[in-house]
C-alpha cells in the first residue's frame, strides 16, 4: 500500500507525479467501492450458500443474500474511505509518518476535507453537523407524511404497509438523529476546546465513529426498497425476525450504528479522562462536558446489548438460530429486555446533552454563575446512574417478571427528583438573572415548559396500573415527543444558534432564528398536547386510520406539524443564508468564559497555540443585580 | 419584503413542495387504485323495511394472473389475489349481495371464529346452493372479512369464510372450472370508508404467512367504500 506524501512537485514537460493512495480515497470512492462490495457479495452468497430447504418460513436465503450485500457495502465503503489505511499500516509495521497524519487532518485541504476520512476534531464536528440536518430532514419528510395521512379520520392516503414502513423508519432514524445531535456537532467541534485540549484523544477513531454512521444510512433507507419496516422502531422479536428482507437493513444499521457509538463513547471519555487542560480540575469543568460525558458514558453499556440483539435477530432470520423464536426455546421476552435495556438509557444519551448544553447557556445569558453547580452534577449523575434500573417499566404489559413491576415502577418515579434538580438549577440560575433574550435563552424556557409536561406525563406512565391503559396510546406518543423532542431538540437547536459563530465564523441571523424558534416551539405544543387528548380518548399508536371521533385532535396535531416543519425549513434557511453570507462573528460574540471563546475564528488546526492552564471555573460572572 | 425573510419563505415553500412531491409519489404507488361500483339490482324487502338492492361480483384467485395486476401478474405474479378489482363502492342504507367464486386451495384456517358467517342477513351465506352459518375450518381458502370500524359512525363488521377447492380441482395451469361459489348478503348503514381483507394466512412466508399479498392491499385486502347514493 503505497502513501507516501513527499513528492516532487511537477516540472514543466513532464507529467505531475501520481497521487498517493490516501489522497484519492474520499466518499465518491466509498459509494462506489461499497457498491461494487455489495454486488460482489451478493453473488459470492448466492454460489457457496446452500438452497434453504428445511421448510423454516423464517430463515431464508433471501435474508442471507441482504445481510451479506450489506456486509459487502459496509466493508467496501469502509475501504473506499479510507478507514483501513492506519490499521493496515500498524499492522505492517508502517505506520502513519508525519505528513500522512497532517493530510488525514485535512491540513490546507480546504473543502475537500469534509469529503474525506478527516481526523480534525473540527471537520467532523462540521461533517456531523451536516449529517445531522440529512438525517433530520429524512425523518422530517416520513413525520410530514405521517400527520398527513392522519389528518383526516379513515386514512387510506398512503397503503397500510407503506404507512406501517414509514413509521418505523421515521422512529428509528429519529432516534439516531437525535442520539447523535448534540454530542456529534457539537461534542467534537466544542468539546475539546472547552477542555483546552489539541483535538481528541484518538482523533482517527473520531473520524471512524462519523463515517461509519454515513455507512450505515444507506441501509436502512434500503430497507423502504426491500418490504420496509413494519415493526416499528422497536423492531420487537419474533415479528421481526418474520418480517420482509426491509428488517434485515434495520438490523445492519443498528449494528453499524452501535458500532459508531461504542467507538465514540470511549474516544470522548478518555479525552475528557485525560487531556483536560492544567488546571481544570473536575469542579471547574464544564457542566456541558458532563453532560457529554454522561450521555456517552450511558451509551458505552448500552449499546453493545443492542448490538449484540441485533446480531441474534439476524442470526434468527438468516442462520436459523432461534434465540426468540419459541419453538426452538427461544423467548420473545429476551429481546424486548435486550432491547430495553439499551432503550430506556438510550432516552437520556439524547437527553442529557441538550439539558447540558443549556446550563452551559444559562450563565452566559444571564450573566450570573451557574446555580449550584454541585446539584447539576447530582442531577446529571442520578439521572444517569437510575436510567440503567429502569428499563422493564416499557414491559409491564408484556407479563415479564410481574413481581418486578413494583420495583420497576419505583425506579422510575425516582427518577424525577434528579430531573428536579435540573430543573431547580436552571431556574436558580434565571432567578434575579439579567437576562439578555436571545434564542438560546428563550429555549431554556421553552425547556422548562416542555419538559414539564413530558417529565409528569412520564410519572403517569411509569404508574403500573395508569400504564395499563395508557400502553399503546397516542399518549405514549405525545409523552415522549415532549422529552426527546420538546426538552432535547431544544437544547440542540438552541446548541446550533450558540456554538454557530465558532463553528463556521459567522453569526446565525438573529431574525430567523426568532422567527424558527417561535414556528418550531408553538407549532410542538399544538401538535402533542392535542396528541395528549387523543391518546387519553383511546386513539391507539402505529394505525393508519382510527374513528371518527379522534378526528378533530388529530386535524390539529396535523396542522401543528405543519407549523413545526415551517420553523425548521426557516432554521435550515438561516444555517444556509448565514454560513455563507452571514455578519462575521467576532472570537467572543456572547462574552462567554469557556475556553472556546478564547481561540480566533475560524480555529487553528491545533486550538491553541499554547495550551491554555485554567485557573478558574467558567461561570465567574460575579452576582445577580437584586 | 425583507430579502432574507423571502429567502426563509421560498425554502419553505420549496421544503413543502419537496415533502408534497414525496408524499403524491408515495401515496400513488398503490397496487390498485381502480374502484368497482355495486350494480343495481331494484329493492328487497327486509326485516328494515324496502331497502334498494345492488349486487357485487368478485373472484379469489390462486396466484396474480388474473385480477387487476395485468395478464402478466404485475409484480408479484405468484401471489394470490382478489380480483377483478380490490375496491368496492356501495350505496348506503342499502342490501348488497356479494357473489364470490373462489379457485384457490387451503387448509386449517388459524382461528375457528373466521370459520364462521358474521354480520349477514340471517347470519348465513350460501356456498355453493347451500345456506350455511359455518365451514369446516380445516378447509378454508380464504375470507372475506369487512371490518367493523370505519371513518363514520357507523359500525359494519361481516366476516364469511370461503371453502378450499379441493386440490384434485385445481389445474396445473389456469383456473379451475368448477370454482366454489359463496353467496351472502349485507346491509350497509350510513356513508364511510371501511378496509377488508383475508384472515386466512395465505401470504408469502413472512409474518407467519401473513406477510406479502395478505398485508398488501391491492391483492388480499382493499377498501370498501359505502356512499350516499
Amino acid at each position: 500500500m503505497t502513501t507516501m506524501m513527499d513528492r516532487p512537485a511537477a516540472t514543466p514537460g513532464h507529467s505531475a507525479p501520481k497521487k498517493a493512495l490516501i489522497e484519492r480515497l474520499n466518499i465518491f470512492t466509498a459509494f462506489a467501492l461499497g457498491i461494487i462490495g455489495a454486488i460482489v457479495f451478493y453473488y459470492v452468497a448466492k454460489a457457496i450458500l446452500p438452497a434453504n430447504t428445511d421448510g423454516s418460513y423464517i430463515k431464508s436465503n433471501n435474508d442471507q443474500y441482504v445481510i451479506f450485500s450489506m456486509i459487502g457495502w459496509f466493508i467496501g465503503f469502509m475501504t473506499g474511505i479510507g478507514a483501513l489505511i492506519g490499521p493496515f499500516r500498524w499492522l505492517l509495521g508502517k505506520d502513519l509518518n508525519h505528513d500522512e497524519n497532517m493530510f488525514y487532518a485535512g491540513k490546507d485541504q480546504g473543502v475537500k476535507r469534509y469529503f474525506r476520512y478527516t481526523t480534525d476534531h473540527k471537520v467532523v464536528g462540521i461533517q456531523y453537523l451536516v449529517l445531522t440536518m440529512i438525517i433530520f430532514f429524512v425523518g422530517g419528510v416520513l413525520a410530514m407524511l405521517i400527520r398527513t395521512n392522519l389528518g383526516h379520520a379513515g386514512g387510506g392516503w398512503l397503503q397500510p404497509q407503506t404507512y406501517n414502513a414509514i413509521v418505523g423508519t421515521h422512529g428509528i432514524i429519529m432516534i439516531v438523529g437525535t442520539i447523535i445531535m448534540i454530542t456529534g456537532p457539537f461534542g467534537n467541534f466544542i468539546m475539546p476546546i472547552m477542555i483546552g485540549a489539541r483535538d481528541m484523544a484518538f482523533p482517527r477513531l473520531n473520524a471512524l465513529s462519523l463515517w461509519l454512521i454515513i455507512a450505515a444510512v444507506p441501509c436502512i433507507l434500503s430497507s423502504f426498497f426491500l418490504g420496509g419496516i413494519s415493526t416499528g422502531w422497536v423492531a420487537y422479536n419474533p415479528l421481526a425476525s418474520q418480517a420482509p428482507a426491509g428488517m434485515d437493513g434495520y438490523i445492519m444499521f443498528i449494528c453499524i450504528f452501535a458500532l459508531s457509538t461504542m467507538v465514540a463513547g470511549a474516544n470522548i471519555t478518555t479525552t475528557v479522562i485525560k487531556m483536560r487542560a492544567k488546571g481544570m480540575t473536575w469542579n471547574r469543568t464544564p457542566i456541558f462536558i458532563y453532560g457529554v460525558v454522561a450521555s456517552v458514558a450511558l451509551a458505552l453499556p448500552a449499546f453493545p446489548v443492542f448490538f449484540l440483539s441485533q446480531v441474534m435477530s439476524g442470526m434468527d432470520r438468516a442462520a436459523g438460530s432461534t434465540f426468540y423464536n419459541t419453538m426452538g426455546g427461544g423467548s420473545g421476552w429476551l429481546y424486548e429486555n435486550l432491547f430495553w435495556i439499551m432503550g430506556h438509557p438510550e432516552v437520556y444519551v439524547i437527553l442529557i446533552p441538550g439539558v447540558a448544553a443549556l446550563m452551559e447557556m444559562a450563565p452566559v445569558f444571564t450573566r450570573r454563575p451557574l446555580f449550584s453547580f454541585n446539584l447539576a452534577i447530582m442531577g446529571i449523575a442520578g439521572i444517569s446512574g437510575l436510567s440503567i434500573l429502569v428499563w422493564a417499566h416499557h414491559m409491564y404489559t408484556t407479563g415479564w417478571a410481574p413481581l418486578l413491576n413494583g420495583p420497576f415502577m419505583l425506579t422510575t418515579e425516582l427518577i424525577s427528583i434528579p430531573t428536579g434538580l435540573l430543573f431547580l438549577v436552571l431556574i436558580g440560575t434565571l432567578w434575579r438573572g439579567r437576562l439578555w433574550m436571545t434564542m438560546p435563552t428563550a429555549s431554556i424556557y421553552a425547556l422548562l415548559w416542555n419538559f414539564m409536561i413530558g417529565g409528569i406525563t412520564g410519572i403517569y406512565l411509569s404508574d403500573v396500573p395508569v400504564d395499563g391503559a395508557l400502553h399503546g396510546s397516542m399518549y405514549v406518543t405525545a409523552h415522549f415527543h415532549y422529552t426527546l423532542m420538546g426538552a432535547g431538540l431544544t437544547g440542540a437547536l438552541a446548541s446550533l444558534v450558540y456554538w454557530f459563530p465558532k463553528m463556521t465564523g459567522r453569526m446565525f441571523d438573529k431574525t430567523l432564528s426568532w422567527i424558527g424558534f417561535w414556528f418550531v416551539q408553538i407549532g410542538f405544543n399544538i401538535a402533542f398536547i392535542s396528541m395528549f387528548f387523543v391518546g387519553l380518548a383511546g386513539q391507539p399508536r402505529r394505525v393508519e386510520a382510527y374513528a371518527a371521533m379522534f378526528s378533530r385532535g388529530n386535524m390539529i396535531t396535523t396542522g401543528g406539524a405543519y407549523l413545526i416543519m415551517a420553523g425548521m425549513l426557516v432554521l435550515l434557511y438561516g444555517v444556509i443564508s448565514s454560513w455563507t453570507g452571514g455578519v462575521k462573528a467576532p472570537m467572543n460574540p456572547w462574552f462567554a468564559k469557556t475556553l472556546e471563546w478564547s481561540v480566533p475564528n475560524p480555529v487553528p488546526l491545533e486550538n491553541f497555540d499554547v495550551l491554555p492552564v485554567v485557573t478558574s471555573d467558567a461561570y465567574g460572572y460575579g452576582k445577580a443585580q437584586s | 419584503m425583507n430579502k432574507r425573510l423571502l429567502g426563509a419563505l421560498g425554502t419553505v415553500i420549496i421544503g413543502a413542495g419537496v415533502i408534497a412531491g414525496i408524499g403524491t409519489y408515495v401515496a400513488s404507488a398503490k397496487n390498485d387504485s381502480r374502484v368497482l361500483a355495486a350494480t343495481p339490482a331494484g329493492t328487497i324487502n327486509t326485516a328494515q323495511g324496502n331497502l334498494p338492492h345492488y349486487t357485487l361480483d368478485m373472484s379469489a384467485y390462486p396466484d396474480s394472473m388474473a385480477g387487476s395486476h395485468g395478464t402478466t401478474g404485475g409484480k408479484h405474479p405468484g401471489w394470490v389475489t382478489y380480483g377483478p378489482v380490490t375496491n368496492f363502492q356501495v350505496p348506503a342504507h342499502s342490501v348488497i349481495t356479494v357473489t364470490i367464486k373462489q379457485y384457490d386451495s387451503g387448509a386449517r384456517i388459524t382461528n375457528d371464529f373466521f370459520a364462521s358467517v358474521h354480520g349477514t342477513i340471517d347470519g348465513t351465506a350460501i356456498i355453493n346452493g347451500k345456506a350455511v352459518k359455518s365451514v369446516d375450518p380445516e378447509a378454508v381458502g380464504h375470507t372475506f372479512t369487512l371490518h367493523g370500524l370505519s371513518d363514520a359512525k357507523s359500525q359494519l363488521f361481516v366476516s364469511v369464510p370461503l371453502p378450499s377447492l379441493p386440490d384434485a380441482l385445481i389445474p396445473s395451469s389456469g383456473y379451475s372450472k368448477t370454482p366454489n361459489t359463496i353467496t351472502f348478503s349485507l346491509i350497509t348503514g350510513d356513508a364511510g370508508k371501511y378496509v377488508w381483507n383475508c384472515e386466512y394466512p395465505c401470504g408469502d412466508g413472512t409474518i407467519a404467512r401473513f406477510g406479502g399479498p395478505m398485508s398488501t392491499q391491492g391483492y388480499m385486502s382493499g377498501n370498501f367504500d359505502v356512499v350516499n347514493a
